[in-house]
């Protein structure tokens, strides 16, 4: 699996399929700062990842 | 028709949408919700490119730290309430048009009344809470919300239509949690001509929305992104609307 991490850098991660937030979990990144897309698309965070997937987390921003 | 004032002052963006175009601008109510970064953007933008009413709402004063981004005001305005010196600023970049200046706090008492003819919200605000209202009273009224937000080199810009996509609260269910944010003005000019941009196809029929796209800008790599989503049917403000 894929990940482009918030900060722009990629990683490859060899699991087995997992919710994405337990595979935020694992990188240690709070759920709350961030959205992720599956694959293009954003999807809710209980949404199973894994295999040849790619992930996209995007830690949205709020000011104005 | 527009008269040969009014042509002359619009003539290049004319070439793009038609004078039924301009008077389709000309006769839109805009609510810009913040007079801050985003909003100084959207505001000047909107109102050079001749929104015919616009009303700016903001409760405020313009600080020194604000000059940074928020154009709208100079160092004259310090102190002075930001809804105030952006209907001065407007006023003199189009005397045309009509601009209306609310020293209010957005909220559920009073988002009603600030919304009353209104035909689209600019989304100028600073915090989640303040954009979910907003989200819940253009789902409400079924107009369109413009959502942008900015912190640092990074942005991002949705078109929110009630109906026809998902809604604020489907694409980030919940808030992140309050931090100060840096600013850029450049980022917020960015974010805010993204906005504007949306509002003006919108309004005049053309291209392709930002709808259940999100645009997100990183002005470090210089880069333009977009990542899809839809509407969540288990979401809490808009799956009971369906």
């Amino acid at each position: 699996m894929l990940i482009s991490m918030p900060d722009g850098s990629r990683r490859e991660l060899c699991r087995d399929e997992a919710r994405i937030e337990e595979i935020l979990k694992e990188l240690g990144i709070n759920p709350e700062e961030v959205i992720v897309a599956k694959n293009g698309r954003i999807v809710p965070e209980d949404e199973a990842a894994g295999g040849s997937d790619q992930l996209k987390i995007v830690r949205f921003v709020h000011g104005g | 028709m527009l008269g040969d004032e009014k042509r002359g002052r619009y003539a290049r963006q004319i070439l793009l949408f038609g004078e039924g175009g301009q008077k389709k601008l000309k006769s839109t109510l805009v609510l810009i919700a913040g007079a801050g970064g985003l909003g100084s953007a959207i505001a000047f933008y909107m109102a050079a490119a001749g929104f015919g009413r616009i009303r700016i709402v903001d409760c405020d004063v313009v600080e020194l730290s604000n000059l940074n981004r928020q154009i709208l005001h100079s160092e004259a305005d310090l102190g002075r309430a930001k809804a105030l010196s952006a209907f001065d600023a407007l006023a003199g970049i189009n005397p045309e048009i009509e601009v209306e200046a609310v020293v209010e706090r957005i909220s559920e008492e009073n988002i009603d009344e600030l919304l009353q003819g209104c035909d689209m919200i600019m989304d100028g605000m600073d915090s989640f809470p303040s954009r979910y209202l907003l989200n819940r009273a253009a789902l409400k009224k079924a107009i369109p919300l413009f959502h942008g937000a900015i912190s640092g080199y990074q942005g991002q810009a949705t078109t929110i239509i009630p109906g026809r996509t998902a809604c604020l609260s489907c694409l980030f269910p919940r808030a992140p949690p309050p931090a100060v944010f840096p600013a850029l003005g450049c980022t917020c000019g960015v974010i805010g001509s993204i906005e504007v941009t949306e509002a003006i196809k919108y309004v005049t029929g053309k291209g392709r929305l930002l709808e259940n796209r999100l645009l997100l800008w990183d002005g470090l790599e210089g880069c333009l992104e977009e990542v899809a989503y839809e509407p969540d049917p288990s979401c809490r403000v808009c799956s009971h609307m369906k």
